[in-house]
């Protein structure tokens, strides 16, 4: 799966939890899950867990430690998704 | 210096938009021996959201020394010494926690010196959209100084500072929202 494919997948999971539109709007690889999106943190948790269904992958915490951007993100669910 | 974090949430909106009993939910943020507290407790509910206040109270007091983010709250570990009060334990950092509960908030103030009665802290909760000018209100009442000129501005890690011109007016903050609520803590610049 490619970069794009995992970004139009991950829009679909963080969509109930982003409180800043404008920042979903311009959503990238670039996108920080808290400074841009202002997704609030108790609901991390949550989208790691909707990550790990929709990809079929176990986040280990190490790899959870670092999930707070969307470039992160792809990489550990293509890390994971190769392995 | 003396480190403060905090971080409230909103009950209502916990329980309409996380699912504490989902599957990994507990397991990825939670210890064993936190799980089972929670279990064991009258209303689990009330416990997975007071821990999940303490570790975040307490990982925004640790950010504010090491300038890192991320995301381990299973590192961070709750002890109740009573029913509102305890600490948190993260690799060899003890933070001690208060929390305040009731219907519709839980609310936890973290520091990394136990507080005394010397201390002097700013705190309050209001609407989310508030928070800002109350601090500058503070601020401006303790400091003599026109709330107009205070200007806020984030660190590398997004924790928030005030200023006036270019004089830090406070120590340690903490700023938190989640839903109807947002709370403040600090202490003010000497």
């Amino acid at each position: 799966m490619n970069k794009e494919q995992i970004i139009v997948k991950l829009t679909t999971i963080v969509k109930p939890y982003i409180q800043n539109e404008e920042g979903f709007k311009n959503m990238s690889e670039e996108t920080d899950f808290i400074n841009d999106l202002e997704i609030n943190s108790a609901n991390l948790v949550d989208i790691i867990l909707d990550v790990e269904d929709e990809f079929k992958i176990e986040i280990d915490n190490d790899s959870m430690e670092k999930m707070l951007s969307v470039k992160a993100t792809i990489e550990i669910i293509q890390t994971k998704m190769n392995a | 210096m003396l480190r403060i974090g905090n971080d409230i949430v909103d009950l209502k909106l916990a329980k309409t938009q996380s699912n504490w009993q989902r599957k990994g939910f507990l397991e990825k943020q939670f210890t064993q021996k936190e799980q089972q507290e929670i279990w064991c407790s009258k209303n689990p509910f009330f416990k997975v959201w007071q821990f999940w206040s303490m570790k975040e109270a307490a990982y925004k007091c640790y950010t504010q020394k090491v300038e890192k983010r991320f995301f381990a709250p299973q590192k961070f570990e709750c002890f109740l010494l009573e029913k509102e009060k305890g600490f948190v334990v993260f690799e060899n950092s003890k933070f001690y926690t208060t929390s305040f509960l009731d219907e519709f908030y839980v609310h936890t103030i973290a520091s990394d010196i136990l507080l005394g009665n010397n201390t002097t802290l700013f705190l309050g909760i209001d609407l989310p959209k508030n928070i800002g000018n109350n601090i500058k209100l503070k601020l401006s009442e303790k400091k003599g100084i026109v709330f107009e000129e205070i200007e806020k501005r984030k660190t590398v890690i997004g924790a928030p500072l005030f200023y006036h011109q270019e004089k830090l007016l406070t120590n340690s903050c903490s700023i938190s929202h989640h839903g109807n609520y947002g709370a403040f803590i600090f202490t003010a610049a000497s």
